[in-house]
């Protein structure tokens, strides 16, 4: 079980490596097919261990393992060591499942690109980043993954480095996340003062008469988890993150990074239950993001961003089942999120490959027939999404929204009522989507520029999809409250859930949440399907995205440009620059007037020896 | 042993050495500026000598010797570069001579 999850975590950093060191003496496509190989082996192990575990008791399912002492500074000290349990094999098997069909899917998608061998060390490298992040034993190595997956996530946002627009979301993506970093290290330091250590057991021994340090932990914490999962309010970047190519966009979005920030709520669960406050803080995040994104969809024009937001959208169930308490359910959706995200995402990228890289859904339409395996997968994904059963986001989007009933209270009837909203909005832009993109008759830029003369994508591309569309169709049965619940029991070691809805609760938000999904995919079809009524006037509101960007570039890039001009006027023009001047100026005016001294005339010298000679004798003899 | 005392001597040698200073300081031809020299150097040179008299061991005259020595060489080169002035057809005159003026 400990040597698979070595092998996981090691493999794709090996791929990376040998990538990258053996440069031009390999091909492009062998760069593609050890990045992808690479991944498996990674993602083979990590089954390995997986079913290792499931032969062990519950109680011997956890177990930390350390390489050597990583960190020793006076009393503080760190391994580089892994911790196997439920949840890390969970996410083990995620990313390293998702992430190898993505890599495998990009081998087709890639093809004929620019720059081939670096793309796919940056994928490698990006997976071995997430698995540091789900496998490190202690939240320092925890930190370390976290930041090298922001900086995967920088190098494969810019993959297109002659674009000046990927470049800026690549930056903004990166700044972003630094935002994150900075609070969740604020985090680490304060336990390291107030516990001496970063096991993930010192979550828990903050001495509790610290109220302040306990919020503050937390509230670091959720930091961190808000910037990498682009939650309200550091999110701006997830849809600019749509530069990179597609395949990145699918890694992003369903196997690494966004995950993370769940990932770390469940994993320092303990630090949240502590802060109460806080917990209930993510939950808020959590479904504001959701309904604000899902709002944001409704509008947007480009199919990867509409996708994105989805993104956010769902997240946010994420964050609210969290926040709630209801880890299990929310690890779960991530799961199905990761397959039904990735299967739409690269159903997507069929669709931009086939059309010669178009995003833009208003040239779209009819593709139905065109391309019937696409439409099949992207269809398969929608109701996912949509949660209309037995698409696998039936079994788990409900459950968090019960989980929001159960904790009761006005503010748990807030967020059920406000989790439902977003079930609606989602069936509405995720069906906007399909009609829009599929059905009608092909557009004019459609029956110009479709070429699907060899099938709908290359061989590599296809499998990867029909994979994961039938994964996202049928994996949902893996667990359905409240009948049959494996997920939940078996991460219930880990994080116990806080809040268990009853059987009543559970079947009725079931019901309400079917019906809020096929009432959006209804009015989706008045308006795009049968175009009964005309779509309302898109509000600026939305198109500007609640003008999020407008803020932050009011708040902090524009004052931070005019300081900078203010002390160039200010400061560095008159005092730095004109010290220099001076100076120089300074020294040329000594030089002239000592350069007078020089007469030239042998004469002045030796009347300067001979009257500094006598001057000397007169000291001389007066002193004595 | 009679006769004048070394105060005698020392303002002799002062004379000697002020007058060749003022020479050294005011005249323009080089000739003279050497001359002038020179009897700064004796100046000196008596000075050593009533001092060694007046110890009573060789010390100040042995030293007179080598200042001697070095003076007969310091006007082999000052009459060197005269002549090679001459030659020139420069001016024999030391504060034309002021090309090292900064």
């Amino acid at each position: 079980m400990i040597a698979g999850g070595w092998i996981t975590l090691f493999s794709p950093l090996v791929g990376a490596a040998v990538i990258t060191l053996a440069g031009t003496r390999i091909g492009r496509r062998t760069a593609g097919y050890i990045a992808t190989a690479s991944t498996m082996i990674a993602f083979v192990a990590a089954v390995v261990a997986f079913v290792a575990a499931l032969g062990k008791s519950p109680d011997a399912r956890s177990q930390l393992s350390t390489a050597y002492t990583w960190i020793q500074a006076g009393s503080y000290q760190s391994g580089f060591s892994i911790l196997i349990d439920q949840l890390s094999l969970l996410m083990m098997l995620i990313v390293t499942g998702v992430g190898s069909l993505i890599i495998a899917y990009s081998l087709g998608y890639m093809e004929g690109e620019d720059e081939e061998r670096r793309y796919f060390a940056y994928m490698a490298l990006f997976v071995f980043s997430m698995l540091l992040l789900v496998e490190g034993g202690n939240l320092i190595l925890l930190l370390a993954g976290w930041g090298m997956v922001g900086l995967s996530s920088y190098l494969l946002i810019g993959f297109y480095h002659r674009r000046a627009s990927a470049v800026a979301a690549a930056k903004k993506a990166f700044v972003m996340n630094a935002v994150g970093d900075a609070t969740m290290a604020i985090a680490f330091f304060l336990l390291i003062k107030y516990t001496g250590s970063l096991s993930f057991s010192a979550l828990g021994q903050v001495p509790a008469g610290n109220r302040w340090v306990v919020n503050i932990v937390a509230l670091g914490l959720l930091g961190g988890a808000v910037a990498k999962s682009a939650q309200l309010p550091l999110h701006t970047w997830l849809p600019d993150a749509m530069e990179g190519p597609t395949p990145v966009s699918a890694l992003i979005h369903a196997a690494t990074m966004v995950t993370a920030g769940v990932y770390l709520i469940v994993r320092c669960n303990v630090a949240f239950q502590a802060a109460p406050h806080v917990e209930n803080l993510a939950a808020v995040l959590g479904t504001v993001t959701l309904l604000m994104a899902g709002l944001i969809a409704l509008v947007q024009v480009d199919i990867k961003r509409v996708i994105a937001y989805s993104t956010m959208s769902q997240i946010g169930y994420m964050f609210l089942g969290a926040g709630v308490g209801a880890y299990a359910d929310a690890i779960f959706h991530l799961m199905m999120h990761a397959f039904f995200k990735a299967c739409l995402f690269l159903a997507a990228g069929l669709l931009i490959h086939a059309l010669g890289g178009e995003q833009d859904i208003r040239k779209m339409g009819g593709l139905r027939k065109l391309m019937p395996f696409t439409y099949l997968a992207f269809l398969a994904g929608g109701l996912a999404l949509a949660g209309i059963p037995p698409f696998s986001g039936f079994f788990s989007k409900d459950p968090i929204i019960a989980s929001a009933l159960a904790r009761g209270g006005w503010f748990g009837y807030l967020l059920w009522a406000a989790g439902l909203a977003g079930a609606l909005l989602t069936g509405i832009y995720t069906f906007r989507l399909i009609f829009r993109v599929f059905l009608g008759e092909p557009s004019a830029f459609v029956r110009e520029h479709l070429h699907t003369e060899h099938g709908e994508g290359p061989i590599s591309m296809r499998w990867t999809v029909g994979v994961l569309a039938v994964l996202a169709t049928v994996a949902g049965f893996l667990q359905f409250p409240p009948f049959w619940e494996p997920v939940s029991k078996w991460l219930e070691p880990v994080a116990p859930p806080l809040v268990v809805p009853t059987n009543a609760q559970e079947i009725g938000t079931l019901l309400i949440g079917v019906t809020m999904g096929a009432t959006g995919i209804l009015i989706a079809w008045l308006i795009y399907g049968s175009h009964r009524f005309r779509a309302p006037a898109a509000s600026e509101v939305l198109e500007e995205k609640f003008f999020f960007d407008d803020l932050y570039d009011a708040a902090f890039y524009r004052p931070a440009v005019w300081l900078a001009a203010m002390l160039r006027r200010a400061f560095e023009e008159p005092v730095v620059q004109g010290s220099i001047v001076e100076v120089a100026t300074g020294t040329r005016d000594a030089a002239r007037w000592t350069a007078r001294l020089q007469t030239g005339l042998v004469r002045t010298y030796v009347f300067a020896i001979a009257a500094s000679l006598a001057v000397l004798l007169v000291v001389f003899v007066a002193v004595r | 042993m009679s006769g004048p005392g070394i105060a005698w001597y020392l303002a002799l040698s002062a004379f000697l050495f002020a007058t060749g200073m003022l020479g050294v300081l005011l005249r323009r031809s080089p000739l003279i500026v050497l001359l002038s020299l020179e009897l700064m150097l004796n100046g000196a040179n008596l000075a050593l000598i009533s001092f060694a008299r007046h110890a009573g061991n060789l010390d100040g005259q042995v030293f007179a010797l080598a200042v001697m020595a070095v003076a007969a060489a310091e006007v082999v080169v000052g009459l060197g570069l005269i002549v090679a002035m001459a030659r020139k057809k420069l001016t024999l005159d030391v504060d034309k001579l002021s090309i090292l003026r900064g």
